[in-house]
């Protein structure tokens, strides 16, 4: 008995030891939007370090671009970010048509551009409903998804396709398929009605915006933890090549619609979302209002988009003339940019992909070391990336 | 900016001008585009293989006049301005070796891995030059145009057998609709 009482003194007095324990995260993990292993190593509840583990869905699309034509290819490049597919088909497409010297008509451009913009609201739109799940809020889920349920609608009746559109083609795009899943006939131009289902579309989705504001913006519990949560500094942000509404959410007032546009964005009228945090909370709605301001876009587009041929002409076989050209565009998480080079054949030398998830996920262990480990999952998901777009 | 910057030569190409630069003087080239003209923003850089062979694909328009070579190429760019430009350095075969830039832009650190497994450039002084995408026990460098598309070895491409007759340059008219 009295040894037994001399244990437990000695095991009170001693200092408590934490070494450190390497804790293995994924790649299963529902938080991780695919499959992403995080090897964190953790001091108590503090991340030490942490590397993350990527190439789980890998598919080799730079590779496999140098045995397909460049037609062949527009099926491919939208599988990249399947979250917003067009609006990585459209600055591939752009890239191609640089090279030829083709220009799409007018029409086909309003058409890029509406869609990018319907793109971008459903591309926020999951992660209005992913990151309060996250966070443990889960009624924002089902009132995001359902009005991105009207968006997907509207380019299903356009493209025929809910997330892979191929519908872009070099000098312009695919003639519409009209009527929805359900009667499958071939027009040659936007579905009848598209433009009264828009307008009625993004009214229901800034109801949406404003309902998400009541719900989520003002939450107190959200804001507890991501408020000041993951501080990306902006000069941190431009060393990692982050962009979007990630680098924005620091401060940096630079959109590549305003800066260097390939649709006609000169001609509608649209503000750049930028917040100064750089925190978790100013990322969250850095987006929100993009939806609104993606809303604004497409409101005027469908007002401003002129009658015209939606092809120009083509040749049947196409050789793209030597040359190298980058050409970058807003897709809905960043700079997403294709580096093509050409020796004047069917298909492609090479081809560098700038998919951007992948650079906005390699702050994550500059970002992550120092933090708490409840933390984690609140930043990780903050950064909005698909790991498709990781990976390529 | 190309002469102050000391490249070997220049292109202008889409508005985008490709700067040619030795590779001993790579990472201090990039550091002073950073610093003295204002390109902080690390885009991506990656590699090109030129080779007078290729397993797949289309190769080079004129083999006979090829130096074969990798180009190292990172792209850097302004957030104020937009401007952007592109840096190139050769880097020999038999000696596929340039600096790491991780100390200029850590945003670099994931790039030189994919291009080191992807087509076997070391880059000199890197943290940590682990396989990124690939699995540990990869063997080869996927992107080199010596490396064959293994799934085509096995399996020739049923585009023809499948739909139709895919149009070629002797036979224009078959196929397709557009």
């Amino acid at each position: 008995m009295t040894e037994l009482m001399h244990r437990s003194e000695v095991a009170v007095s001693v200092e408590l030891q934490t070494p450190d324990m390497t804790l293995n995260i994924g790649p299963q993990h529902p938080s991780t939007h695919g499959v992403l292993r995080l090897v964190a190593k953790v001091d108590g509840e503090k991340i030490t370090e942490v590397e993350p583990v990527i190439g789980y869905m890998h598919r080799g699309y730079e590779k496999l671009a140098e045995v397909r034509t460049y037609a062949q290819m527009t099926a491919l490049v939208n599988r990249i970010d399947w979250v917003s597919g067009f609006a990585s088909e459209v600055p591939f497409i752009v890239a191609v048509e640089r090279l030829t010297g083709i220009e799409a008509p007018e029409r086909a451009q309003w058409i890029r551009l509406i869609l990018t913009e319907l793109f971008r609201i459903s591309s926020h739109l999951v992660f209005m409903s992913s990151y309060p799940l996250e966070l443990g809020a889960t009624t924002p889920l089902m009132w995001a998804l359902r009005e991105r349920e009207r968006v997907l609608d509207l380019i299903e009746s356009v493209t025929g396709g809910r997330f892979h559109p191929n519908f872009n083609r070099v000098g312009g795009v695919k003639p519409a398929a009209g009527g929805g899943s359900q009667t499958k006939k071939i027009s040659q131009d936007l579905p009848a009605g598209f433009f009264d289902q828009t307008r009625a579309a993004m009214e229901k989705v800034l109801h949406v915006c404003d309902e998400l504001d009541e719900l989520v913006t003002g939450n107190e519990l959200i804001k507890a933890r991501t408020v000041g949560i993951g501080i990306i500094p902006a000069d941190k942000a431009i060393e990692f090549g982050l962009s979007g509404p990630n680098l924005r959410a620091s401060g940096v007032d630079f959109d590549l619609r305003k800066v260097e546009p390939i649709l006609p964005y000169d001609q509608v009228d649209f503000d750049v979302v930028t917040a100064q945090g750089g925190d978790c909370y100013d990322r969250y709605v850095c987006r929100l209002e993009e939806i609104r301001e993606a809303a604004k876009i497409v409101l005027q587009a469908i007002e401003k988009i002129p009658a015209g041929p939606l092809q120009a002409k083509v040749p049947r076989i196409l050789k793209v003339p030597e040359g190298q050209v980058y050409v970058r565009h807003e897709n809905p998480k960043g700079e997403f940019g294709y580096y093509i080079v050409s020796e004047g054949s069917r298909m492609p030398y090479r081809l560098k992909i700038r998919s951007t998830s992948f650079s906005n996920l390699s702050i994550l262990p500059w970002l992550l070391e120092g933090q708490l480990l409840p933390d984690l999952v609140a930043i990780m998901g903050s950064l909005d990336f698909v790991l498709g777009d990781v990976d390529r | 900016m190309a002469e102050r910057l000391g490249a070997l030569r220049w292109v202008a190409e889409f508005g985008t001008p490709r700067i040619y630069v030795d590779r001993s003087a790579w990472v201090e080239t990039l550091g002073r585009a950073r610093d003295e003209e204002g390109l902080a923003f690390f885009s991506w850089l990656s590699g090109i293989d030129w080779a007078k062979d290729a397993a797949v694909g289309d190769g080079v328009a004129d083999p006979d006049a090829l130096t074969e070579r990798f180009e190292v190429i990172c792209r850097l760019s302004s957030v104020v301005s937009g401007d952007a430009m592109h840096f190139l350095a050769e880097v020999p075969k038999d000696d596929p070796v340039i600096d790491s830039i991780v100390s200029v832009f850590a945003g670099a650190a994931w790039h030189e891995r994919e291009c080191h497994e992807m087509f076997g450039i070391d880059f000199r002084g890197h943290p940590y030059l682990a396989k990124l995408y690939l699995p540990d026990g990869f063997e080869g460098h996927p992107l080199r145009k010596s490396y064959p598309l293994l799934s085509r070895e096995v399996k020739p491409w049923p585009g023809t057998v499948d739909v139709e007759d895919k149009p070629s340059l002797e036979n224009p008219e078959v196929g397709g609709t557009s």
